[in-house]
């Protein structure tokens, strides 16, 4: 318990622990860092924060990229470099790294919008996005809302190869201008 | 290993909040390998360079070892990113975007020093500053960064880059090389002249001039050109860049004389400028002269010269690193980073076998600085040698919605550096069933490079 509380604060930059210089997860990790944000937790608008999602979620979508079942614009690259052995690894590695979410204030009528436009996606995200229904669900509140923004135009355009069925039924369901809110919505949510 | 308890994480992130590093050694850290420097710290590590190598390297020490007494040494009080530097010329964001202070790593505990670095003494292990100040260290880290050297063309010098900027360090010359592209008449020509490599940020020159190209174009001003004279005979992902170029600048076929608004003239076909006219803003090749409305000169660049002063650059003029650690080939307790160094074999482009190289770039220096850091770190505490991962990813904005990326990483085998070709690449110029690449594809890469650089730049400075 020590030893992983001390992972979570040093990734965060509370503590330090030299004993993780030596770590090779950690040492895997230190390169996710640099588009991912120090300890998985981005501030870039279109990256996604990594650190806190589920261990399932993030091994599920590293291996579709592997395997080249599902597209990435970069990241079906980049894995291709890395053991399956590596990639659970880090699937742990950042699902043991507490959430932060990024709330990125919403005006009311987007939020009462927003509320709306994502009734489809309550079933596997929850009201908030920040209680998923299960572990192969990523969660979404606070998480960067341009960032979910390109995820649903990948979901909505043919030519681009995902793989969750059940989400390329409803994201194409919905109006072009909602895609947007939707996104705002959840960036907006503190859990 | 168990999820952390949620409350007893809170509950450290209280307590951590009130000191400004808590330091949790852990009892393996404590062996035979930790020394103890003079003054109380347990080691002392100076780093020379502020850049995205010196300031990820500053703050990764001391993430992983509070203890451990840091001093980064910085001639400027901000930095400004090179990195999408050239949306800032052609007008696509403001050059406060890529600005960034020093106070993120003076948070954390990192002294940092704004004077310059005069002198090394390696054998007392002692840098002298320009302020008259003398620092020993345990640990030395070197980042200077590039030194220009103008004597490869006559008539060109270091006197003259505010009339002919580089814009290659971004700040001051990035916002001169900006007003005199906007300044420039219809039917103007910008020409852009390029060293021979290898050079920091090899995609940039022709990512300069696509943006370039996309100011002109919405600018009205479609009867302009723009030149690329070039030194070498191949570029970093010319396909990809080739290939929007003719998708939206009306590029033809490389050479002189060409329609379209982007020309590439390579080395082989006289590329090579070896001659300037400052007052007509004319350059000379063997085979071409060239009177240029707007002259964006890049000058060759050889490893900072701190790093040549030191004794560090024996090789062709850049520091030679021990892959296991980044340390100097030269001197054990300095370890030589970024754009400074050469990490692999020299760039050989158009080589397809060479390419296993590290390019010069913000990506590489941070993922390096990384590596150092973790080995300083291991050696101070008496661990084991950390196994180094290194990594690239390098975005070219080349139009609205457009962009492109390479990436490469590299592995350390049996002592020497493995370039993972299978982990490597450029973005497709074509589907695996010859369809052109969605637009989509353009689209979130032009987006992941805004997110990219925010996330460097927090990496590194934050």
């Amino acid at each position: 318990m020590r030893h992983n509380l001390l992972f979570a604060l040093a990734a965060l930059g509370l503590a330090s622990a030299p004993a993780l210089a030596a770590d090779p997860i950690e040492g895997l990790a230190r390169t996710c860092n640099n588009c991912h944000g120090t300890g998985g937790v981005s501030v870039g608008y279109s990256m996604p924060s990594i650190a806190g999602l589920s261990e399932t979620y993030l091994k599920n979508i590293l291996m579709e990229w592997k395997s080249g079942a599902r597209a990435s614009a970069n990241m079906t690259r980049l894995i291709k470099g890395y053991t399956d052995e590596e990639i659970a690894a880090l699937a742990g590695y950042y699902s043991k790294l507490p959430w932060t979410a990024q709330v990125q204030p919403a005006a009311k009528e987007l939020l009462a919008k927003g509320k709306d436009v994502t009734e489809r996606c309550e079933t596997c995200h929850g009201a908030t996005g920040g209680q998923p229904d299960d572990k192969e669900t990523p969660r979404l509140n606070g998480q960067w809302a341009k960032y979910l923004e390109l995820e649903m135009l990948k979901y909505r355009d043919e030519g681009f190869q995902m793989t969750h069925k059940k989400m390329m039924k409803n994201t194409r369901k919905m109006e072009e201008g909602d895609v947007a809110t939707a996104a705002k919505y959840y960036g907006a949510q503190s859990k | 290993m168990s999820q952390i308890n949620r409350r007893e994480f809170v509950k450290a992130i209280a307590a951590a909040s009130s000191a400004a590093a808590v330091s949790v050694p852990l009892s393996a850290c404590a062996g035979p390998g930790a020394k103890r420097a003079s003054g109380g710290a347990k080691a002392r590590v100076v780093v020379i360079g502020g850049g995205y190598g010196g300031a990820t390297a500053a703050k990764y020490v001391k993430l992983l070892d509070g203890d451990i007494e840091v001093t980064l040494i910085e001639p400027n009080a901000v930095y400004t990113s090179c990195p999408l530097s050239n949306e800032v010329i052609s007008g696509h964001r403001d050059i406060k975007t890529l600005q960034v202070g020093y106070d993120g790593l003076k948070k954390r505990g990192v002294h940092v020093l704004q004077d310059m670095v005069i002198g090394v003494d390696r054998t007392k292990k002692v840098v002298t500053t320009k302020g008259g100040k003398k620092l020993e260290y345990d640990a030395l880290v070197m980042s200077p960064g590039v030194e220009f050297h103008y004597d490869n063309i006559a008539g060109y010098s270091e006197a003259v880059i505010n009339d002919i900027p580089h814009a290659w360090k971004a700040g001051e010359q990035t916002l001169i090389l900006q007003k005199q592209l906007m300044a420039m008449p219809d039917g103007g020509k910008f020409v852009i002249v390029v060293p021979k490599g290898p050079f920091r940020c090899p995609p940039g020159p022709y990512e300069r001039a696509s943006l370039a190209a996309s100011y002109l174009k919405h600018h009205g001003k479609t009867k302009s050109k723009i030149i690329i004279l070039d030194a070498n005979d191949s570029h970093s992902k010319k396909g990809l860049f080739q290939q929007a170029w003719k998708a939206m600048y009306g590029f033809e076929k490389e050479g002189m004389g060409t329609n379209g608004m982007i020309e590439w003239v390579k080395a082989s076909e006289g590329g090579t400028v070896n001659k300037l006219d400052v007052a007509s803003k004319t350059v000379h090749s063997d085979f071409v002269d060239l009177k240029a409305d707007v002259l964006n000169i890049i000058p060759a660049h050889k490893a900072g010269k701190i790093a040549v002063d030191t004794g560090l650059a024996k090789e062709s003029g850049w520091c030679k690193v021990v892959p296991m650690t980044m340390a100097s080939a030269e001197d054990e307790n300095i370890y030589t980073i970024g754009d400074s160094c050469v990490a692999g074999e020299m760039a050989l482009y158009g080589n397809p076998n060479a390419n296993f190289d590290m390019p010069k770039s913000a990506h590489i220096a941070m993922t390096q600085a990384k590596v150092a850091a973790a080995a300083i770190v291991a050696k101070v505490n008496g661990l084991p040698t950390p196994q180094p991962y290194y990594a690239n990813t390098c975005y070219s904005i080349v139009g609205d919605d457009y962009g492109f990326s390479v990436a490469h990483q590299y592995r350390v085998e049996n002592g020497t550096f493995k370039y993972i070709k299978e982990g490597s690449g450029v973005s497709p110029m074509a589907m695996p069933d010859k369809s052109p690449v969605p637009a989509i594809y353009r689209k979130l890469e032009a987006e992941y490079a805004d997110g990219w650089v925010r996330n460097v730049m927090a990496d590194a400075f934050g």
